[in-house]
């Protein structure tokens, strides 16, 4: 007598299939981890840089009509005049900033070399940017990231032969000791994404939206600014919200500090 | 050439530059769409590691840095399983 299955057993075939997949996959990337890390990177990098270079010109008006580029024009050798005057008071006073510390032994001439920011991808786990320069022009891992007016953003994380990976500060879990305010009290900063940080400080301390924020371990110079204060009476700390003072999100181009081959 | 195999390799196609471009956000439903409708739609796989070779795998990223093939292996396994479950 034939008995008809009353259950269909688990196809133990395709378990098999999907289990070897997997066993696959997981060896391909381990060697691929200790071995060959950038043999991937650097293929599809190649692949999708010309793609990126294309979307970096449209963006940049390289595309646009040539009545929109004579007016763009226009527009921008405006705003150079009036800016130019207000540049001459700053550089005077920058002049001097550099002046004075060379007089004490502290002048800095690290040069930089700037990169296009050609890929951005959006809602990313971590804050990062694909910029045009990598191992051509002698950029390394760790090496320093500063967009307009020398305000520091993040390091390179990874380095292909002609792109480079940035890494932000404000990269989510990150964390830098700044210091905040005119008093320069001394905190925690933690990375939110998105260009964000924030940090606690004790509730009577006075810290005011619109106080600098400076990483004395990184550089001297402004490396955000206090954009909201939330204090909830019922806890003893506030939670202090900072940025940078540019927009991450607008950013075209950055300078990249160039270390010497040691 | 069949009207299926054009409509995977359009759906290749898109879901390329949408990972070129990092936008995962789109590149993933499409890819589970078309790991429901193709079997073994094994470019998911391929497009999770096009995604982690050019934004991650970053030493110090940890796990995060192969979020894309991870997301991709889960994504396609969950999918089969559904198939046989509910084709059965």
């Amino acid at each position: 007598m034939t008995y008809l299955e009353a259950h269909k057993k688990p196809g133990r075939r395709t378990a098999g299939i999907i289990s070897g997949i997997g066993a696959v996959v997981v060896l391909f990337f381990m060697i691929l981890y200790f071995w060959l890390p950038h043999l991937l990177p650097a293929l599809w990098t190649t692949v999708a840089k010309p793609f990126w270079r294309a979307q970096f010109s449209l963006l940049d008006g390289s595309m646009q009509s040539p009545d929109y580029v004579l007016k763009e024009n226009a527009d921008l050798r405006q705003q150079l005049a009036d800016l130019t005057v207000r540049s001459q008071t700053i550089q005077a006073t920058l002049d001097e900033n550099v002046e004075l510390k060379s007089l004490l032994g502290r002048a800095s001439s690290t040069p930089s070399i700037l990169a296009a920011i050609i890929e951005r991808p959006p809602y990313s786990p971590y804050d990062q940017f694909i910029i045009d320069a990598g191992a051509d022009h002698n950029f390394v891992v760790g090496s320093r990231v500063y967009a307009a007016d020398g305000v520091l953003i993040g390091t390179i994380s990874d380095v292909l032969s002609q792109t480079s990976k940035v890494q932000l500060y404000s990269s989510p879990g990150n964390t830098i000791q700044v210091t905040i305010g005119p008093s320069h009290i001394p905190t925690t900063a933690t990375g939110r994404g998105g260009g964000q940080y924030e940090a606690d400080l004790p509730r009577d301390v006075s810290v005011t939206v619109g106080d600098y924020v400076q990483a004395p371990l990184l550089n001297d110079s402004t490396f955000a600014v206090v954009t909201a204060v939330e204090s909830d009476p019922t806890r003893p700390f506030e939670k202090i919200l900072f940025a940078p003072p540019i927009n991450i999100f607008q950013l075209r181009w950055v300078m990249v500090e160039v270390k010497s081959k040691s | 050439m069949p009207f299926k195999s054009l409509m995977r390799i359009i759906l290749d196609i898109i879901i390329f530059f949408c990972v070129i471009f990092g936008l995962w956000f789109v590149a993933v439903p499409i890819a589970i769409i078309a790991a429901w409708y193709y079997s073994f739609y094994l470019e998911f796989i391929l497009a999770g590691i096009i995604y982690d070779s050019l934004f991650g795998m970053v030493k110090g990223m940890g796990l995060w840095g192969y979020s894309g093939t991870i997301v991709a292996v889960i994504g396609l396994l969950l999918v089969i399983g559904l198939k046989k479950v509910l084709r059965r």
